[in-house]
């Protein structure tokens, strides 16, 4: 019996021909009173209001509508900006999708039979992806100075913490009776590692990479703000300009961009799961 | 009573589901129809509460012609008549209770239907069903964390919650153990006797079939090949629904 | 025997044509992006400011980390909260119909592939354009911060309200029917129920996320913990910095364990 169900008692019923049975006190009107005191203090707080909301939303569709027809003469410029956040997010997604391995099996338990080594690099992974991709973007211009180096540290650093978390939940699930059946044959660890922990994991590892690569595209876009390279610098710069049709190109070009790779990526990772 | 006259069911692709069935179901009867699969077994049940249109012919229950039926008119008159499926067909995700309570729904006003609000004497009686399939217990615990067998007798529970005259079941065996097949046969032999409610049940357990149930309905490709007492079904009865011959050169499964 | 190995070990799949073009692809990807690797010359302090930030994070400025006015950092995170709560709320509303016309199950082929390519179009516009955006509607601050962040999540909860539209067992909506029941008490005991878990798992899920880019709103100023995080950086006040990245840190951690606990809660009853 938990401390909830000592405060608020069990209901009992019970039944013509006496029986009876218990029914524990539902946890659902603390849940509502929980949201309905976070909605309350989160409306006053941020000011939400409906009224402001409707008779304003046009406001919204001003600068949209500005984007549009998008400026067309103005692609020929995008394309270097563009393929260099593309550049940009693949060569951060794979060298920190590759130094997240090492990191992954020291935070199996399956692995690593030393927990306290388990817990100290599963908090180091936490903690590294509570890192906003912003912050650590800007923290690599100070050392690296500006330019697309500093984006594809940041985007390193966010790909290596998130693969990381995935990978060694994946490297847990797996079926380690063909790892006892390597030692057996007498394989050493490693070799009983690599032989049958590997193919297991391989496939949901590449397929998480892909997404991943997907997902920093997309992030990648707003590191020009701090400076860090990529389509995100004229972005910013057009949006300080009010260039706003050529905004619109930016975006066009973007979404393109974006649908082109995660379809390839989808159907990548349909043929690896 | 349940009354076919001349009941022909066609699909809209040209096959042909029933052909000519005559057949009466008095009330408080325990039948079981066996056949191979596809021969027209689920399609016989299936029509009796209108899940499916008969094509020609004339089925009643208790005097009311089913394809008179629409809208408001079918669905109470689907209340009177429970049916057991396979698959359990539950909500996993929610309460054994909250299950049975849905056997309800169409009677109480549409307010506490919208906000699921039950008043103490639906829960006592949702309780009496369970404890009749001896699952009492279970109450308010997740249906997805019972077994097979304690699925469908939740199911069970839920259609005697809704006071049926009639009980169809469909394969409600076909994916249970044979112990707990067994059990859940048990209970509904219990039900037909106790509370004189007709059963009518699909059956692939041959022995099953023969061991619970009073009257045996064979069904071969939409045909009517046998209907009479469990005690006279031979093994030259199941080579007629099974086989289609007389041919007694290989024994039909489970009739020993 | 002998040659009927030897037939087998013929008919072996021979994968390598295809191995070796996927290699060169790769290859060729990794020198195509590893052009793209320039700087305007790394900093000669870059060390030495790197030492810096480490120092000042691991010295945060415990005035601001404990100053419990608007300016201090409790307010602020709880500030950010209260954008990411909002946040999750109206992008999980808005989630609803949008994911219902565009599950394949339940929508027409044409229908529902607008629906994909409207929900990837929200997708794909910058955090920050919706936050210039929205900033006209309501006035800089901290409601077109949660504005912005609604849409931002719209994308992923969307896609996950999807799946768990298109996994619906409707095998339950047969055994109601059977009961009598007309098509709202249908969807009421039959939809709702299996839905409701699914998508304040999804939701519960995203608050997560949200807490986490919460930032990203502060440099167009839309309020939240963003902004004096920018600014404290951008001024080189790395003890600041440490305060509210260490406060930062401590909640989104506290915030997913007790996430975690509560969704593993609702899938396991």
């Amino acid at each position: 019996m938990s401390i909830y169900d000592k405060i608020f008692r069990p209901k009992t019923y019970t039944l013509p021909n006496g029986k009876s049975v218990q029914q524990k006190a539902s946890r659902m009107p603390v849940a509502v009173v929980i949201i309905l005191a976070m909605l309350i203090l989160s409306i006053r707080i941020t000011g939400f209001d409906m009224a402001v909301l409707v008779k304003r939303m046009n406001q919204f569709f001003v600068i949209l509508g500005e984007m549009f027809p998008p400026k067309l003469e103005y692609l020929s410029q995008v394309w270097g900006p563009l393929f260099d956040t593309i550049k940009m997010s693949l060569l951060g997604s794979v060298i920190g999708s590759l130094l997240a391995v090492p990191f992954a099996m020291l935070a199996s338990t399956n692995v690593i039979p030393n927990r306290a080594v388990v817990a100290i690099v599963r908090l180091f992974l936490g903690v590294v992806r509570t890192l906003p991709t912003l912050v650590s973007a800007l923290i690599a211009t100070y050392i690296f100075g500006l330019g697309t180096l500093a984006g594809t540290t940041a985007i390193a650093i966010f790909s290596f913490a998130y693969i990381g978390k995935l990978t060694y939940e994946e490297i847990e699930t797996v079926d380690m009776g063909s790892f006892e059946a390597m030692e057996a044959m007498g394989a050493t660890k490693t070799r009983a590692f690599i032989s049958a922990i590997i193919p297991q994991v391989l496939p949901m590892y590449l397929s998480n990479c892909l997404f991943n690569f997907e997902g920093n595209v997309r992030y990648a876009a707003i590191l020009g703000y701090v400076g860090a390279g990529g389509i995100g610098l004229i972005l910013n710069e057009k949006i300080g300009w009010k260039e706003y049709s050529s905004v619109g190109m930016i975006l066009v070009a973007l979404f393109v961009t974006v649908f082109i790779i995660e379809s390839i990526s989808r159907a990548a990772r349909k043929k690896l799961v | 009573m349940i009354k076919f006259e001349n009941v022909t069911k066609k699909y809209p692709n040209g096959f042909v589901g029933l052909k000519n069935i005559n057949l009466e179901i008095n009330q408080g009867e325990f039948v079981a129809i066996i056949g191979l699969s596809g021969a027209g077994k689920s399609t016989l049940i299936r029509t009796i509460n209108r899940m499916h249109d008969v094509t020609e012919g004339k089925l009643t229950v208790d005097g009311v012609d089913v394809m008179s039926l629409q809208g408001k008119a079918l669905r109470q008159f689907r209340r009177k008549i429970g049916m057991i499926f396979q698959s359990f067909n539950l909500i996993t995700r929610t309460t054994v209770i909250k299950n049975v309570l849905t056997a309800f729904v169409p009677e109480i006003p549409w307010f506490r239907a919208a906000f699921g609000i039950f008043t103490k004497e639906e829960k006592i009686k949702a309780m009496e069903c369970l404890d009749k399939v001896g699952i009492l217990d279970k109450s308010f615990v997740r249906a997805d964390q019972l077994s097979g067998g304690q699925q469908q007798r939740i199911a069970l529970a839920r259609t005697l919650a809704q006071n049926p005259q009639i009980i169809l079941a469909d394969e409600p065996v076909a994916a249970l153990d044979p112990i707990t097949a067994t059990q859940v046969m048990d209970d509904f032999k219990r039900i037909n006797k106790d509370m004189n409610i007709s059963i009518l049940i699909n059956i692939h357990h041959v022995d099953l079939a023969l061991k619970y149930a009073d009257r045996v309905i064979g069904i071969r490709a939409g045909e009517i090949v046998y209907d009479g007492p469990s005690e006279n079904v031979t093994d030259e009865v199941l080579d007629r629904i099974y086989k289609g011959s007389n041919d007694k050169a290989s024994k039909s499964e489970g009739a020993a | 025997m002998d040659n009927k190995i030897k037939k087998a070990y013929d008919a072996r799949p021979k994968n390598w044509v295809f191995e070796l073009v996927l290699a060169v692809i790769i290859i060729g990807l990794m020198v195509w992006s590893a052009t793209a690797v320039e700087t305007s010359g790394t900093n000669q302090n870059g060390g030495k400011i790197a030492i810096n930030i480490l120092s000042g994070i691991f010295h945060p400025d415990t005035k601001l980390l404990l100053n419990l006015t608007n300016q201090g950092v409790p307010y602020l995170l709880l500030e950010t909260m209260c954008i990411a709560f909002m946040g999750t709320v109206v992008g999980a509303i808005i989630s609803i119909p949008l994911a219902f016309i565009t599950a394949s199950n339940l929508s027409p082929k044409p229908v529902a592939f607008i629906g994909r390519m409207v929900i990837m179009a929200i997708r794909t516009v910058p955090s920050l354009v919706y936050g210039l955006m929205f900033i006209r509607v309501t006035g800089p601050g901290a409601f077109a911060g949660l504005l912005t962040m609604s849409l931002c999540s719209v994308g992923m909860v969307t896609k996950m309200y999807i799946e768990a539209i298109e996994d619906l067992d409707t095998r339950i909506l047969e055994s109601l029917d059977a009961a009598g029941c007309t098509t709202w008490q249908k969807i009421r005991y039959g939809i709702l129920p299996q839905l409701m878990p699914n998508f304040a798992s999804t939701a519960i899920y995203r608050f997560d996320i949200n807490l986490r880019d919460a930032t990203v709103l502060g440099i167009v100023g839309a309020g939240g913990i963003g902004a004096p995080l920018i600014f404290a950086m951008n001024s080189y006040r790395w003890n600041e910095t440490g305060a509210i990245l260490a406060g930062l840190i401590v909640l989104v951690l506290i915030i997913e364990f007790i996430s975690t606990k509560i969704r593993v809660k609702l899938a396991r009853g």
